[in-house]
């Protein structure tokens, strides 16, 4: 848990005392390896001012916002929010930033108040349930509350992103298009919007359409070809720089909290995983069982050792693909991004939701195979090795669900990946199993217990260490 | 053509690697160290009481066998320097490394299996070490299919040096495992005959040359990765000039790829 830097103290000097720019960027260069997307470009910001990007397609007013939004970090040159550089104090930046992209970052199994109480508590807004109700009233959503976002339009969804941006009075708004599907009345009242959500924020919004450019923005810059061509006259004067009310922020467990009732949340109403996970348990058992019809009953327990792991060890690797998978898809994954939080809080939350699924299966999976096999497996030697490979085997998974997140074709390479390195834990499984099965003197199975857990605090050390730099540069 | 000409003049481009009077010295000393180890392998060293000739084999599979080790450990360490210091050099190491790895176990594999067939009879068997071999097999063809697999430059480097950091880990962990589970259910272990002065020498030679040849092939698929990585950057120097000189309304080179 990395110490969040504090804001550089304004110069103390004899003079009016002028406030920082909301937002700077100093000669920055974006690309990606040497190929550059935005090149020498420097604007800046006062706080309260609105400015307009306009430009042609691909002339870098996306990449532009998302630099600023700590998204992607510029090869050269410096982007800083309130005086934070978003590339070295990334989580003091977030803080002070807004963003609105091509594509709503919402939870579509939420409904419009969960989704905006969800951000709330990831950014520690103060007072949230009435901050959340006038963010909805403000955006004209008040009526559609309780309706969940998959059942919204594309328009209201971009006015619930608005007021999902807005919630922690952030120093700096960055729109990319808000206007794209908002109908006429929507983008006649967007200035009106601004003021009643964040009246002392600076706003920087991209756009196709010169009018809306002018109805609310005091300032045009365009954009073209990665250069900035021209950048008018800076509006308004600066203004005093209001403290955003976000607070000190979220602590590591608070936010962990936040997501794992979120993800809780979503799969109950969606029952995206349980179902399908059980039905699979159940086939491959039964598979397995065809396969090994036994013999002797003396066999009874290697079998049951063998089917039981292998089992669980394909189903977190397949509920593995999903569990960062599902976030990507569904756009979230950059609401995390964006949120001021430690990023491997995220990790923890989704590790604690991966085993779960896994311990339940593994229960199941008990049940089925003590009927199947005629064994008593519900014993106290069981349930502790199905406890410790539960942990060891979504510790491994849940890293490399993170590490194949931006790959192809994630499903197939997910097992790929995890078979390999779960073979520990897949041998200790089997171990303690048969230790505990074919009635070994007491504390047999103990050093296949302990390897378990060695293996489990290994991953679990490693994956929270590595995760921040997996998922953000 | 200041940023273009600069960049074409870098060596790394131009030339093909390993080649002027290092590179010769470098082949010639492979050279006469692999025909040297051939030799002693093949008619210096004496036939083995129990194996005869079928032990042969083994100088050659322990030195790819430990040289595989070494690979795998320098795409650790390189993965770990990336990671610090996010330089494309160390990234490219560690992939040079990983393949190299890949095909030196590989052959440890297959020169084992041959071995084993004629000495114990069997292809395979479960012993600690065949197991932890294959297993890194597994490891580090996963790395590869991981790089494989994501096209972002910037995040697939990132994403295999955590992957090469994980996997390092990992063996160690493997290899107890491994020994833990067939020292409860032991196998006939094979003993092995004392080997004679001219074997150990044999062996320290037959190492010596398939390091040499080892870090050869290191550096060659390092160069060449290199090589691909300034390609890369040249044809994004190209279209940032390109850019710059549309700006301007100046006719603009040809680029590659499109």
């Amino acid at each position: 848990m990395k110490p969040v830097a504090t804001r550089p103290a304004p110069l103390a000097t004899g003079e009016p005392e002028t406030p920082p720019p909301a937002l700077t960027l100093n000669r920055i260069t974006v690309g990606f390896g040497r190929r550059h997307v935005l090149r020498n470009v420097s604007l800046s910001l006062n706080s309260g001012e609105r400015v307009a990007l306009l430009g042609p397609n691909g002339a870098g007013k996306t990449t532009l916002l998302r630099t600023l939004a700590t998204l992607q970090p510029p090869l050269d040159g410096q982007a800083s929010i309130g005086g934070a550089d978003v590339a070295k104090h990334k989580r003091t930046a977030r803080r002070d930033i807004g963003f609105v992209g091509h594509t709503p970052h919402l939870v579509g199994h939420l409904t419009a108040r969960e989704n905006l109480a969800f951000l709330a508590s990831l950014y520690g807004v103060a007072d949230a349930a009435s901050r959340v109700a006038e963010a909805l009233d403000v955006v004209g959503l008040t009526g559609l509350a309780d309706r969940r976002a998959r059942e919204l339009s594309r328009g209201q969804l971009q006015r619930l992103s608005l007021a999902a941006s807005a919630l922690h009075h952030p120093a700096v708004l960055l729109l990319d298009e808000p206007d794209a599907s908002l109908d006429r009345d929507a983008v006649r009242k967007l200035p009106a919007m601004l003021d009643a959500l964040c009246p002392s924020s600076a706003v920087l919004l991209s756009t196709h359409d010169p009018e809306v450019a002018a109805q609310v923005a005091g300032r045009q810059v365009v954009v073209d070809r990665g250069q900035v061509i021209e950048s008018g006259q800076p509006g308004s004067t600066p203004q005093a720089h209001q403290t955003p009310t976000g607070g000190p922020g979220v602590s590591f467990f608070g936010a962990a909290w936040a997501l794992l009732r979120k993800d809780a949340l979503v799969e109950w109403r969606a029952r995206e995983q349980a179902p399908a996970l059980l039905a699979f348990t159940l086939l491959v058992t039964v598979l397995f069982d065809m396969a090994f019809v036994i013999p002797a009953a003396s066999d009874a327990p290697a079998v049951a050792a063998g089917v039981a792991w292998a089992t669980l060890l394909l189903v977190a690797s397949l509920s593995g693909v999903r569990l960062f998978g599902s976030e990507r898809d569904a756009n979230t994954l950059t609401c995390l991004r964006l949120a001021p939080i430690d990023q491997s809080a995220v990790f923890v939350a989704k590790y604690v939701v991966l085993a779960t699924h896994v311990l339940i299966v593994g229960l199941v999976q008990l049940a089925l195979l003590s009927a199947l096999l005629d064994l008593q497996l519900f014993q106290g030697g069981m349930l502790a090795t199905l406890g410790l490979v539960t942990i060891a085997l979504s510790a491994v998974t849940a890293m490399l669900s993170a590490l194949a997140l931006e790959s192809r074709a994630r499903e197939v390479l997910m097992p790929l990946l995890a078979v390999p390195l779960a073979i520990p834990v897949m041998l200790a499984g089997v171990g303690a199993t048969l230790e505990t099965l074919q009635g070994a003197p007491a504390g047999g199975a103990a050093p296949w217990l302990g390897l378990l857990a060695v293996v489990a605090a290994v991953f679990l050390a490693l994956s929270v260490l590595l995760y921040p730099h997996a998922v953000d540069g | 053509m200041g940023l273009l000409g600069t960049a074409l003049r870098r060596r790394a481009v131009g030339q093909p690697p390993l080649f002027g009077w290092r590179g010769l010295i470098v082949y010639a000393a492979l050279l006469v160290l692999m025909s040297a180890a051939l030799y002693m392998i093949f008619i210096y060293a004496p036939a083995e009481r129990v194996q005869g000739d079928a032990h042969r084999l083994l100088y050659g599979h322990v030195a790819v066998a430990w040289l595989a080790f070494l690979a795998f450990g320098i795409v650790a360490f390189a993965s770990v320097m990336y990671l610090w210091r996010r330089n494309p050099r160390w990234d490219s190491l560690a992939v040079a490394s990983a393949e190299v790895g890949v095909l030196f176990t590989t052959l440890t594999l297959i020169s084992g299996s041959v071995w084993g067939r004629h000495v114990w009879g069997v292809w395979w068997t479960w012993d600690p070490r065949l197991t932890t071999t294959l297993v890194l097999w597994f490891i580090y063809v996963a790395y590869l299919a991981l790089r494989m697999y994501i096209d972002n430059v910037d995040t697939r480097r990132r994403v295999a040096a955590i992957f090469g950091i994980v996997g390092v880990v990992d063996v160690p962990i493997v290899w107890y495992s491994v020994e833990w589970w067939r020292s409860l259910h032991p196998v006939q272990s094979v003993t092995r005959a004392g080997l004679t002065a001219e074997m150990v020498l044999t062996l320290v030679v037959t190492v010596v040359a398939f390091t040499v040849f080892c870090f050869v092939l290191i550096r060659q698929r390092y160069l060449l990765e290199r090589a691909s990585d300034e390609g890369e950057g040249l044809r994004d120097i190209v279209r940032n000039r390109n850019d710059v000189l549309r700006q301007t309304g100046a006719p603009s080179a040809p680029e590659a790829g499109e």
